[in-house]
């Protein structure tokens, strides 16, 4: 079954194809063509944008907390109104940033970096995007009528239950859940497959780059994680809420603890869903810009697919205060500590590669530097919090918040910020200012160095979380003002980021296909990638087949160009197996999206809504799924 | 960095403690020393991952480096050495993860073990949005003390907190004493807290609930356990009845408000139940849970617009006629 | 023009009917989804049913068996229909997709309509106590998945019956067949659970 390979050189017609290639893939025009759109580039570029917009919001209520701590007796904001930003805060950087920045990243590289043309599914993935806009705009809604979500990003009940938290905006925290939720899972869904079925014909397990093997493991993470977190917000909090279900009330058997229990079964790996993408990041510019190959890579495979098992067993961690048998709370404790030598094994891969590499000290990679000093301190008071009696000191105090900021932002958006970087000619065509870039790296980690290192104090002299002011005589005034001074500074590295990608966009020096000399197979597309990324699929060779000389290179051809086909490969080895025609463009899944929402958003005023819910979106797929081509409707 | 950290630290030694590294218990003391071990190690190591990773800069100028075409893939050699060198930097990170592992699960026994001793006792603490209920239990119901927001304990002997909530999740935590304890409606946690000396130490409630979480501290007094006999005897006795016009006055106002619907003042008829006991109001150096010293013109304050110091919080504002505010600050104040 | 070591694959097959597919790893990963559910649920059940002494809670009817049990065994008899047209799918057999596929609504949606008479039987909402909250939680979302496959199938016969015939659509009535086999098997412990556990696990006996 094995297919001949050419071992001469053949000459083949680029132009012709091309043609062809452009003519079929062609975005259609007018509003409703961008509304129909379906390729993974321009998707994934819509949810890098929407994510980073959400990035901002996150930090303007993370400003406005800062100014109203700054010291003591504060009267910036109202309570109230404190507690919904910080809610809001939790609530977007988590559900409206972290995860759709890395789905959408994936999104768009993961094609790319396999060697095919789009994802498995592009209407789901149209879908998936739709849902998340309307529910991030569902929330925010609610945040300018003065019904954003005010009991954390989490809502424990009792206090989020109907109880002790009347009117809707416990309702519109739960729904937004729900979108962001179906979105998260479109996407995994779709990578995943895309990931196993449609790679480079000989880009067997052990070739995939790192970041691929990153995204895999994320999105079978993202598959077994997410049903929690609906469960614990549809059911424990909507049903409990608006059609008198007991499952958080005690009268009736009900439990507030269990929700917490199924809310962190999600919450945790929640984190490493955030995480383990940054990883991927990191691998790719590490071996471009140390120009070697990362070492050990099975090592890091390994680690990367060992963090997702056991992040899946340490949520317990999370609530050691509330009196769980002793027993049960070591095992946590040595899973969560367990989990540390996989990322450690990671790190150590990192400066073995860099100790041997010749590194260029690029923007990309000062955001690498800067992920491994952050990050590794954040995992390192993460094993103190994985310590049950110093948990029981820390937990709920600024420590807490000090421990996840480290991790999150340096683990997951120092490696992003290095990524925009180091993927900027890709996504535009242009080089993105390295001074600049370098001065984005030092704002950013000057300034939250800044803000949150004087939290690991904070919350070892007593402050507690979520406090919206705090008492004169508690000594606590400077380590707040240092740490809202901090946030400003990283408001500017912010503003320079931004200044600098809208300004190199334009003006940027032209970038080739590969600028940096790297390995991996995106750098085989146009800079920025046509729609139908190469004229020819690459053949992986190795696991770096842009690092092979040009003369062992290997491409496919035979693929129709008069519909949008790409080719299916096993599983294990890469071998080519079948062709297999993408759908084009359809306004079908904006349609379903917007039927579904609909309904959604009735049923957090009435929970019959659900009805339209379903039945608007039934009609959406059916549209979805009817044969309209000849193509599709005749053998 | 050290330097920022010192000040941090030591710029409040002089106000309320309510720091973990500030250990006057045994409990506390336990996790104090355990966090310094964790904290010596873990410094250390991120000291040395820091060094490794700066010390990679500057190997970048190296000449004798082979050149592009040939440098992706360095020779088996080095990869065998880095093999090795990974590996190491493994067995080290799960040994001394072990080692850490093992410390803390100790401490874990060791705390367990400090409870239970004889002479103990055992006070039943109810978190309430937002301040806290205390109850003394006592086999003998004549000598149950029930109190809001300030515990008295007596030196060098255990004390049992039973914790549950009327409400929502609340956590009880005073860090000069032990780790926190979450306190959950229809469930009883147990906590163990005990001071080696006597002093004032001031906890927080550290489980978000909601609008005033802010503002719901409380204090535990430790005394020599004769000044604690004499507080709990004090406790136990009625109010101290009116003595003067002026207080009769402050008496009358509170009994004809809706004062009395929601707190207790025993051998009154004010017998609330949702509401801070104020039968020996005047004895606590708080209001408002640990929110204001106890002033007279603080209370003043308090009672008077409940609203402004705690936004949000259950206390009914009273319509007081400005001739009757005196003489209840008056009586409230004879509450000793 | 430009010289190149070329892979051909123009002789490959477009579409592959079988475990192949793209599409059949994504309707597995949806019943990785909804099974993660169903299971988070179960666990649920348990959990609450440990934390109390009288279970199901005190006024609770134990349901009837006959209706609910014959519904299960109309599920799995409609799995053979499932089959059959997954198999006439890969053999590009046109009359034989159809007739299978409505011998599996047919069954499908007799089940279904016995699983709503049995519902008489339940003489609590999911308001009454945690039984209640969980029995009815666990019914309407397995309903709600099998209904939607019905109409799934339903939408297929039609598209059948109209002409179309490419490999697109007997790709989806392969593929479909797996995210039914998957209803009706996480139904079965599903259908223990909530008709059988206040009898197995109840307190008192």
């Amino acid at each position: 079954m094995t297919p001949l390979v050419e071992t001469e050189p053949r000459e083949i017609d680029l132009e012709q194809e091309r043609r062809a290639l452009e003519r079929v893939w062609r975005h259609p025009s007018g509003l409703v063509g961008w509304l129909s759109y379906t390729t993974h580039q321009a998707i994934g570029m819509r949810y890098i944008v929407t994510a980073f917009v959400f990035l901002l919001a996150g930090g303007v209520e993370a400003l406005l907390m800062r100014l109203q701590l700054s010291h003591a007796d504060n009267h910036f904001l109202t309570p109230d109104r404190y507690n919904q930003i910080f809610s809001t805060h939790g609530s977007t950087m988590m559900f409206l940033f972290a995860v759709p920045m890395m789905e959408g990243l994936g999104v768009y590289l993961v094609p790319l970096m396999v060697g095919t043309r789009n994802v498995a599914f592009p209407r789901l993935n149209a879908f998936g995007y739709w849902m998340y806009v309307i529910g991030g705009l569902f929330l925010y809604w609610g945040v300018f009528t003065n019904t954003a979500p005010d009991v954390g990003w989490f809502a424990y009940t009792p206090l989020s239950g109907p109880q002790f938290s009347p009117g809707k905006r416990v309702d519109f925290w739960a729904q937004m859940i729900t979108f962001t939720e179906v979105s998260a899972l479109c996407v995994a869904t779709e990578l995943a497959a895309t990931i196993m079925k449609m790679r480079a014909p000989g880009m067997s397990l052990n070739r995939i780059p790192l970041y691929g093997w990153s995204m895999l493991v994320q999105s079978f993470m993202v598959i077994f994680a997410m049903p929690a977190v609906m469960i614990a917000s549809n059911v424990f909090l909507l049903t409990d809420r608006t059609v008198g279900t007991h499952f958080s009330n005690p009268a009736e058997g009900g439990d507030p603890i269990l929700y917490q229990h199924v809310f962190w079964f999600f919450g945790h790996p929640e984190v490493y869903i955030i995480f383990i993408p940054a990883l991927g990041i990191v691998s790719s510019i590490v071996d471009t810009h140390a120009r070697r190959a990362i070492f050990g890579y099975p090592a890091v495979v390994l680690s990367i697919v060992a963090t997702g098992f056991i992040g899946f067993g340490l949520w317990v961690h999370h609530m050691f205060a509330t009196g769980l048998p002793q027993v049960a709370e070591a095992y946590f404790t040595a899973a969560s500590m367990m989990i540390a030598i996989t990322s450690g094994v990671q790190i150590f891969c990192w400066l073995a590669t860099l100790w041997t590499g010749r590194v260029r000290m690029t923007a990309a990679m000062h955001f690498v530097f800067g992920f491994v000093a952050i990050f590794v301190l954040g995992g390192l008071t993460g094993v103190m919090l994985a310590s049950i009696p110093i948990d029981l000191q820390v937990h709920d105090t600024f420590f807490v918040v000090a421990h996840f900021h480290y991790v999150l932002i340096g683990g997951a958006l120092f490696p992003l910020f290095g990524g925009f970087h180091h993927w900027f000619p890709k996504f535009t065509g242009r080089m993105i200012d390295e001074r600049l870039g370098k001065i984005t790296f030092w704002l950013l980690f000057v300034g939250f160095n800044l803000t949150f290192f004087p939290m690991h104090i904070l919350g070892l002299k007593g402050m507690t979380r979520r406090i919206y002011t705090y008492p004169a005589e508690m000594g606590w005034d400077p380590a707040n003002l240092v740490a809202t001074i901090g946030a400003f500074v990283i408001l500017c590295g912010g503003i320079v980021f931004i200044g600098n990608a809208l300004w190199s966009r334009k003006n940027g020096l032209v970038a080739g296909p590969n600028p940096w000399d790297s390995g991996t197979l995106e750098w085989a597309a146009a800079s920025p990638p046509a729609n139908y990324n190469f004229i020819h699929l690459p053949a992986a060779t190795s696991r770096y087949p842009l690092w092979a000389a040009e003369k062992e290179r290997v491409v496919v051809t035979g693929l129709r160009t008069d519909r949008r086909e790409v080719l299916v490969t096993s599983t294990m080895d890469a071998e080519p197996h079948h062709r297999y025609p993408l759908p084009g463009p359809t306004v079908w899944p904006l349609v379903t999206a917007i039927g579904m929402s609909f309904g959604l958003i009735w049923a957090v005023f009435q929970f019959s809504g659900y009805y339209p819910a379903i039945v608007l979106g039934g009609i959406g797929l059916i549209g979805w799924f009817w044969p309209r081509r000849p193509a599709e409707s005749r053998p | 960095m050290v330097a920022a950290l010192a000040v941090l630290l030591l710029s409040s030694c002089a106000g309320p403690q309510q720091s973990a590294l500030n250990s006057a218990g045994p409990q506390s003391g336990y996790i104090e020393g355990l966090w310094w071990l964790f904290f010596g190690i873990l410094s250390a190591i991120f000291l040395a991952v820091l060094a490794l990773l700066l010390w990679s800069l500057g190997r970048r100028g190296d000449s004798a480096r082979p050149p592009l075409e040939q440098a992706h893939i360095p020779p088996g050699e080095t990869e065998h050495r880095l093999a090795r060198t990974v590996g190491a930097a493994t067995i080290a990170t799960v040994l001394i993860l072990f080692f850490l592992l093992v410390s803390s699960v100790s401490v874990g026994k060791a705390l367990a073990n400090l409870g239970e001793k004889q002479k103990s006792i055992s006070i039943e603490l109810i978190g309430n949005q937002w301040w806290w209920y205390a109850r003394y239990l006592n086999d003998d119901p004549q000598r149950i003390v029930v109190t809001a927001n300030e515990l008295h304990i007596p030196v060098g002997r255990p004390v049992q907190i039973r914790g549950t909530s009327f409400d929502v999740i609340h956590s009880f935590w005073v860090p000069g004493l032990n780790g926190k304890r979450d306190l959950i409606p229809s469930r009883i946690t147990t906590e163990w807290i005990e001071a080696d000396h006597p002093g004032r130490f001031r906890g927080q409630c550290a489980e978000f609930c909601g609008l005033q979480h802010a503002h719901m501290a409380l204090w535990v007094v430790a005394e020599p356990e004769d000044q604690f006999e004499s507080w709990m005897n004090h406790q136990l006795a009625p109010a101290i009845q009116p003595s003067d016009a002026d207080t009769m006055r402050g008496y009358q106002v509170f009994m004809s408000n809706a004062c009395a619907f929601c707190h207790n003042i025993s051998g009154t008829p004010a017998r609330g139940q949702v509401a801070p006991d104020l039968t020996h109001l005047a004895s606590r150096f708080t209001i408002a849970a640990g929110t204001l010293p106890n002033t007279k013109g603080n209370l003043g304050g308090w009672i008077l617009d409940p609203q402004n110091i705690k936004p949000g919080n259950h206390m009914a504002t009273i319509n007081l006629k400005s001739e009757d505010v005196q003489p209840l600050l008056d009586y409230l104040g004879s509450l000793k | 023009m430009t010289a190149q070591r070329t892979l051909d694959v123009s002789y490959l097959p477009d579409y592959a009917i079988s475990d192949q597919a793209p599409l059949w790893w994504g309707q597995l990963l949806l019943t990785f989804i909804e099974g993660t559910m169903f299971a988070i649920l179960i666990a649920m059940y348990f959990y609450y049913r440990l934390r109390l002494d009288i279970w199901p809670p005190p006024g609770t009817q134990l349901p009837h068996l006959a209706l609910p049990t014959i519904a299960l065994v109309l599920l799995f008899i409609s799995c053979l229909g499932s089959y059959r047209a997954s198999e006439a799918a890969k053999s590009d057999n046109r009359p034989g997709m159809i007739v299978w596929l409505i011998f599996n609504l047919v069954f499908g949606v007799a089940a279904m309509v016995v699983r709503a008479f049995s519902w008489a039987s339940l003489n609590f909402t999911q308001a009454a106590d945690i039984h209640g909250s969980l029995v009815w939680t666990i019914l309407a979302l397995h309903s709600l998945d099998a209904a939607a496959d019905l109409l799934f199938t339903v939408v297929l016969i039609i598209v059948l019956l109209l002409g179309h015939n490419s490999p697109r659509q007997r790709l989806g009535v392969h593929v479909d067949s797996i995210v039914w086999y998957f209803i009706v098997l996480i139904w079965a412990p599903l259908y223990v659970v909530v008709y059988w556990g206040p009898r197995l696990v109840g307190a008192p006996q």
